[in-house]
């Protein structure tokens, strides 16, 4: 939902004449089959794993083959994230942009502060091997949706 | 940068919504630069001074 609202968020109510804008319904449809094909992805991650892992008597072939099948709702996926992207606007674009650009600089950054933490034996043993590859996505989803935020706050 | 977006929209009676779709984008970014918190990109301005038939500065008027 957070995510639906970050893509498409609502802009300050025009006093003209209230009406439903179009476009926003358009990005809502657009962010809800994005979210669909990722839910997708997700599912069929944890369905291969799930078999690969309790079927060791299948051949490497086809546990290869079965590992690799989230690739296609993965491509799908992308797909339709750089639809979605193409059919944003100039300030929508730029919002993105601000917003990616917030998420990657705080993960690196907070991802410096662990690893300094973790080198000189401060914070306890919260992140012991510094954010990982899980963390890291985390750590970027939530300062995106911050970014995201913040940015449609400023141009509201 | 100032603009008369406003002005010359409500002139026309046309909502914040309608603008949007007769210039291909979305609400939010008529309402960002009628509020000058954005300034449009060169394509969206000329865009926007072909559709209401006025030359560009006569709509975007630089800060003093």
């Amino acid at each position: 939902m957070l995510y639906t609202w970050c893509m498409n968020p609502t802009p300050a109510p025009d006093r003209t004449e209230p009406q439903v804008d179009r476009a926003l319904v358009k990005g809502a449809l657009r962010s809800f089959e994005l979210n669909a094909w990722l839910a997708v992805t997700t599912a069929t991650y944890l369905a291969t794993l799930f078999l690969v892992r309790h079927h060791p008597e299948w051949s490497p072939e086809w546990k290869i083959t079965l590992a690799l099948t989230p690739i296609l709702p993965g491509l799908l996926y992308l797909r339709n994230g750089l639809q979605l992207l193409r059919g944003l606007d100039e300030l929508q674009r730029r919002i993105q942009f601000e917003g990616w650009m917030f998420a990657a600089l705080g993960t690196v950054i907070f991802s410096a502060v662990v690893n300094v933490f973790n080198a000189h034996g401060l914070g306890g043993n919260w992140l012991p091997h510094g954010l990982g590859v899980g963390g890291t996505y985390l750590a970027m989803f939530i300062l995106w949706c911050v970014g995201v935020t913040i940015a449609n706050c400023r141009y509201r | 940068m100032n603009n008369r977006l406003r002005e010359l929209r409500t002139e026309l009676q046309w909502s914040q919504g309608e603008l949007a779709e007769r210039l291909g984008v979305s609400r939010q970014t008529i309402n960002a630069i009628e509020t000058e918190k954005y300034d449009p990109s060169l394509p969206l301005a000329f865009k926007i001074a072909r559709l209401f038939d006025q030359p560009l500065e006569r709509i975007f008027v630089p800060e003093a």
